[in-house]
């Protein structure tokens, strides 16, 4: 049956099945059952239609959609193109994992509002398949804009003062920054090309040079607030307040994502790989980068709270993917696109592993995890899987992007962008790991606490008695880590499928 | 104001005069000096004249404010009716020509109509606005307020 | 015949129900010939407007007398559209107010209140439609004479509304008066007040003093009309007393409709050349629009009344309006006219939405807002559209207005101009914040009765909110048609007249 569908209708239902799903959760706002279950379905159908979708690109289809004009001469417009369908199919289906995550911190944890939770949550996704699959900026733009509107009451869940506060944050630096720097950007990249649509090889060349460039370059990148440039990062801190699985998925996966993919689809589409490198217009970019990746990685390891920790940490990723857009070389770019893929499944473990601690013991600090691992062994297992994942060590995900990322450098000549790399590998190393370290190596508090016989031998490792999450945390956050693995394997297949697209 | 024998007389004495010169000014305002606004204020004044000397009680008496309500309004739509009868007649809104068979008759009747129609709702509105001042004054409240 | 005849009809239907509504004693009635009138109106405007954008220029010769002789009213790209505009919200204001007017105005006044509104709302069509310059001024005054009562009409609530009322009359008078100086220099110059027939004996007097008084004359009494800054004292106040249904008309419609008659005087009376190039216009009206933007958008930030908090917001509005001007060029001229209509339709919405919290709270302050969006879910996310949209949210019109602006500015360069515009919307998403979070995230006040408004009341609210979504999608009927009133207007203004040979 799934065949008989045209690649216009599968984009038609990509963005209609989590916007009328969004109506239907909230329908039925009075089964709980029935709308977890509809939330899970939703999910799975985005998900297989984001998967034929790119099956039907590798066949050879071409999936484009017109709308109606926002602004005379610039539809809505929606093509399916290489790194979106990557963007796509990844998004989606962490949005299974998440789901069935959701429902099981919603209910362990007794939170309020939960059919609104699923309702954002779906308008969300809504918006982050416009982004993916928007085939022109201005669509694109839409969509960022419904992102960040759809994640705030999400991130104000709870409603305190705390939460209001972050949601100021939050709400205020992304939407200032998308249209202080990024809405400008478009219209003067619109005045001067006289097009938004994302064109093989760009749409700038000979159109602007020098400083210029170089300027509209920058409101490019500062403009997109969510890939958490500094000094532009403290939203993703803030929106830490949110319940764990929207700090797992959507400040880990969607909307910082949403960020970045927005930087590479500028750079590959709109300035072109080629075009970039020849005006240099993005050289003064890539050492503001570095500086972010640095001090991030720097202020994660001074920081005790887990999920600080992890969005810091966040914040040191995504520079990796601006520095590869800014190098300016095609590899450079895989590298970004490949960093998109593999943190995000490094991470979302690593967010619904803190969430399972928390649950499970109550704990958000770092210093008060020590011995955990004994009691959750699997939770602390897909831990370590995750963040050897983001540090890039093989057989893991992560390995790949980093070793796009420095083949770009290389390719750029730049070796100042290795030394950064390297020693950022060595920071994130040393502000994940410790945490699962103690957790393994550590007795636990509460023993510590204890007074303890003298001359008493606690064995090193030694398992106590499962403590672990519910089975609906715990089976997410080792799904992905073994995704992680997986992608390690798929590494070279998913940068052939990028590497015709950067071409000019 | 039983006592102010002269000033009773006096007003008794003036104000037909006071009205008839209102429907000169009126009806004369066609060929000369004048017109509906003007004669609509004189003849006002005569009312005007009649509640300083006899008491505001029984201005309200004469010319109650409900009727002088409904005297603007019909004064207004004798204006807009007499522009909607050009278009009922065939030619354009205000059109006077094609209200007789004749322009000139036409021209004449159009405009009689006109300052008829400005003349009923100058005065009304005046002699209401000079009682709800009056009231004001006096320490009533109307119900306008 | 209507047909023929609808020019003038659209003007003197409502002129013809005003009447009515004071010989029908009862409110209800008054309200149903009210909304006739308004829903014939629109009706109207619609076949005007499709009529001169396919078959050109429409004059019409009141009793026959041919201008520039007789009174013409004449429509073309430009004034249709602000027709559609004026109609638009006018009849929307109307059905939506039934309800809040039981609430707002004593019995007995409501008939005479709907007379004031339909002379209001016929003055600003009239205002619209004319090709006269004095007729123009008649109808000027009558709708600026009824909106003063209407204003003051608010003392019912609050007694402070006869000062608003009074400022606004005081500072109004003086902007008519200024007009018809002007106006009357023009006339000692030219002999006839027929606008085009003025543009055409104009030509060649640029060197004239009298004319540049009369010139500054005349913008300034419309500047005091479109509360150009620092000409806005009279507003805030005025927005805030006045009945909630007054308010949304006057912001939807008054400011657009002296807009119009800056734009006429600028544009057709005056050619383009003579303010722009002759008297160098626009480096006045480029930091006057950057400051009315700024100092009013910072005033909104400080206000604890949601009425306020939108008064100023449309004092900074008239600022924008002023900058598409400044830029004395057809996409500049577009960028107003797009926003004049943009800007009605969601600045009506957001006072209707604040109508129906005075109708179940009998208040507006930020504090009364607090827990609504849960108690009053429709009204508020009405309200959250219409201030998403003024924000400048792509998919709501208040973006096509950012955008188009911001062009204009690139297209002659201004860059520092197209930055100051868009951290002029940063400053609304501030003090909208300020509201819908009140709304959404404050615990509401111990008031637990509060419940949705009355579907007669979201009905027309909801009309324009979806209009502010669906023409913010699908921008191409606004654009074209302020694209078509801005060539019109800035192009070849005196395009298709008649070669009048006046004495």
């Amino acid at each position: 049956m799934m065949f008989a569908l045209g690649p216009e209708t599968v984009l038609q239902l990509i963005l209609l099945v989590p916007g009328l799903g969004a109506i239907l959760i909230g329908a039925t706002n009075r089964f709980p059952n029935l709308r977890d279950a509809l939330s899970l379905l939703i999910a799975t159908a985005l998900c297989a239609l984001a998967v034929w979708l790119l099956l039907d690109h590798v066949a050879g289809g071409i999936a484009r959609l017109q709308l109606t004009p926002i602004v005379q001469g610039l539809p809505i417009l929606f093509v399916a193109e290489p790194i979106g369908l990557v963007f796509a199919v990844l998004a989606s289906a962490l949005w299974i994992v998440i789901t069935a995550y959701s429902i099981g911190y919603m209910r362990k944890n007794n939170e309020p509002h939960q059919t609104r939770f699923y309702i954002c949550f779906a308008i969300a996704m809504a918006s982050t398949m416009g982004i993916a699959l928007a085939g022109n900026l201005l669509t694109l733009f839409l969509f960022y804009e419904i992102l960040t509107l759809s994640t705030y009451p999400l991130v104000v869940h709870h409603e305190t003062d705390a939460a209001r506060r972050a949601g100021r944050v939050y709400l205020g630096l992304l939407l200032s920054s998308s249209i202080l720097f990024l809405l400008p950007a478009i219209i003067w990249t619109w005045f001067l090309a006289g097009t938004l649509d994302f064109t093989r090889g760009g749409i700038l060349a000979g159109k602007i040079e020098g400083t210029q460039a170089a300027i509209l370059f920058a409101l490019f990148l500062f403009g997109a607030g969510k890939a958490a440039l500094m000094p532009l990062h403290r939203w993703l801190p803030a929106a830490m307040i949110a319940p764990t699985p929207v700090s797992a998925f959507l400040h880990a996966v969607a909307v910082v994502k949403a960020g970045v993919f927005t930087i590479l689809k500028v750079g590959v589409y709109i300035f072109g790989v080629g075009f970039l490198a020849s005006v240099q217009a993005s050289e003064w970019m890539l050492w503001v980068s570095a500086f972010s990746l640095i001090a991030a990685s720097v202020i994660a390891l001074g920081k005790d709270d887990l999920k600080a920790r992890l969005a810091y940490s966040t914040i040191a990723q995504l520079a990796y993917v601006t520095m590869g857009v800014c190098l300016a070389t095609v590899m450079g770019m895989v590298g970004g696109a490949m960093q998109l893929v593999t943190h995000a499944l490094g991470k979302i473990t690593l967010f619904m592993c803190a969430g399972a601690i928390y649950l499970a013991t109550g704990k958000t600090r770092i210093s008060d995890m020590r011995g955990l691992g004994r009691v959750m062994p699997f939770t602390f297992g897909a831990f370590l899987l995750g963040a050897l994942s983001i540090i890039g060590i093989p057989p893991l995900g992560g390995a790949w992007s980093k070793w796009f990322l420095m083949m770009g450098a290389s390719d750029a000549g730049h070796l100042a962008a290795l030394g950064i790399w390297m020693l950022s590998s060595l920071l994130s190393l040393a502000y994940l790991i410790p945490l699962v370290a103690r957790g393994f190596f550590l007795p636990l508090q509460e023993e510590e606490d204890r007074p303890q016989a003298q001359g008493r031998e606690i064995s090193v490792i030694r398992l106590a008695r499962l403590r672990e999450a519910p089975l609906w945390c715990v089976v997410p956050a080792c799904i992905t880590a073994l995704l992680s693995v997986l992608v390690y394997f798929a590494g070279p297949a998913i940068a052939g499928f990028i590497l015709p697209a950067l071409g000019p | 104001m039983k006592h102010h024998i002269i000033l009773r007389i006096g007003a008794k004495l003036l104000i037909p005069l006071i009205m008839l010169l209102a429907l000169y000014v009126q009806f004369h305002g066609d060929y000369g000096p004048g017109g509906g606004f003007q004669a609509g204020v004189i003849f006002a004044s005569a009312f005007i004249l009649y509640g300083l000397v006899f008491g505001l009680g029984e201005l309200r008496r004469v010319a109650p404010l409900p009727i002088l309500m409904k005297l603007m309004a019909a004064g207004w739509l004798i204006y807009i009716g007499t522009g909607y009868l050009g278009l009922a007649l065939g030619g354009m809104y205000l059109d006077y020509n094609i209200l007789s068979s004749d322009p000139v008759a036409g021209q004449h009747l159009g405009i009689f109509l006109i300052e008829l129609a400005v003349g009923i709702t100058v005065a009304s509105t005046m002699l209401a606005i000079y009682q709800c001042f009056n009231a004001h004054q006096s320490g009533e409240m109307t119900e306008n307020e | 015949m209507i047909l023929q005849h609808l020019a003038i009809l659209q003007v003197m239907l409502p002129l013809l129900a005003a009447p009515l509504c004071v010989l029908s004693r009862s409110p209800l009635l008054a309200w149903g010939i009210a909304a006739l009138a308004g829903l014939f109106a629109l009706a109207g405007s619609f076949i005007l407007f499709a009529q001169v954008l396919n078959a050109g220029v429409i004059s019409y010769h009141i009793g026959n007398w041919a201008p520039p002789w007789g009174i013409e009213f004449r429509l073309d790209a430009a004034n249709s559209f602000v027709l559609v505009v004026v109609s638009l919200v006018g009849a929307v204001c109307i059905l939506y107010g039934r309800r809040s007017i039981e609430r707002e105005i004593p019995e007995d006044d409501q008939p005479l209140f709907y007379t004031m509104l339909l002379l209001c709302f016929a003055g600003m069509l009239g205002v619209t439609s004319t090709g006269d310059a004095f007729n123009l001024f008649v109808f000027l005054e009558i709708f600026s004479l009824s909106s003063y009562v209407l204003v003051a009409m608010g003392a019912e609530r609050d007694r402070r509304a006869l000062t608003a009322a009074f400022t606004y009359l005081l500072l109004g008078t003086i902007g008519a008066t200024f007009y018809v100086i002007g106006l009357g220099f023009v006339y000692a110059l030219t002999g006839t007040l027929n606008m085009a027939d003025m543009a055409v004996r104009i030509t060649g007097m640029a060197g004239s003093g009298t004319l540049r008084v009369a010139f500054a004359f005349m913008i300034i009494g419309m500047g005091l009309k479109l509360a150009i800054f620092p000409m806005h004292l009279w507003l805030p106040n005025a927005y805030a007393f006045a009945p909630s249904i007054v308010t949304a008309l006057l912001a939807g419609t008054a400011t657009k409709v002296a807009l119009y008659v800056l734009l006429r005087i600028l544009f057709t009376i005056f050619s383009p050349a003579y303010p722009f190039e002759s008297q160098t216009l626009q480096y006045l009206f480029l930091p006057l629009g950057l400051a009315g933007v700024f100092v009013a958008s910072i005033v909104a930030l400080f206000q604890q009344d949601v009425k306020r908090v939108l008064a100023w917001s449309s004092i900074a509005q008239s600022g924008y309006f002023l900058l598409g001007v400044s830029f004395a060029s057809v996409g500049g001229l577009m960028a107003s006219i797009v926003h004049l209509f943009n800007h009605a339709i969601m600045k009506s919405g957001l006072f209707l939405a604040v109508g129906c919290v005075v109708y179940r709270t009998g208040s507006c302050s930020i504090a009364s807002f607090r827990g609504l969006g849960h108690k009053m879910p429709w009204t508020m996310a009405a309200f959250v559209i219409g201030g998403l949209s003024m924000i400048g949210i792509p998919a709501t019109i208040g973006f096509t207005s950012k955008w188009y602006l911001i062009l204009a500015a690139l297209e002659r360069g201004w860059w520092p101009v197209a930055i100051a515009i868009v951290a002029g919307s940063l400053l609304a998403l501030f003090y909208f914040g300020r509201i819908i979070e009140a709304a959404y995230l404050q615990p509401s006040t111990d008031d637990s009765t509060i419940t949705e408004a009355p579907l007669s009341m979201l009905a027309p609210m909801w009309m324009l909110t979806i209009s502010c979504l669906a023409l913010g999608i699908d921008s191409e009927l606004t654009v074209s048609a302020a694209r078509a009133a801005a060539e019109a207007l800035f192009l070849d203004p005196h395009a298709g007249l008649p070669a009048h040979t006046g004495p």
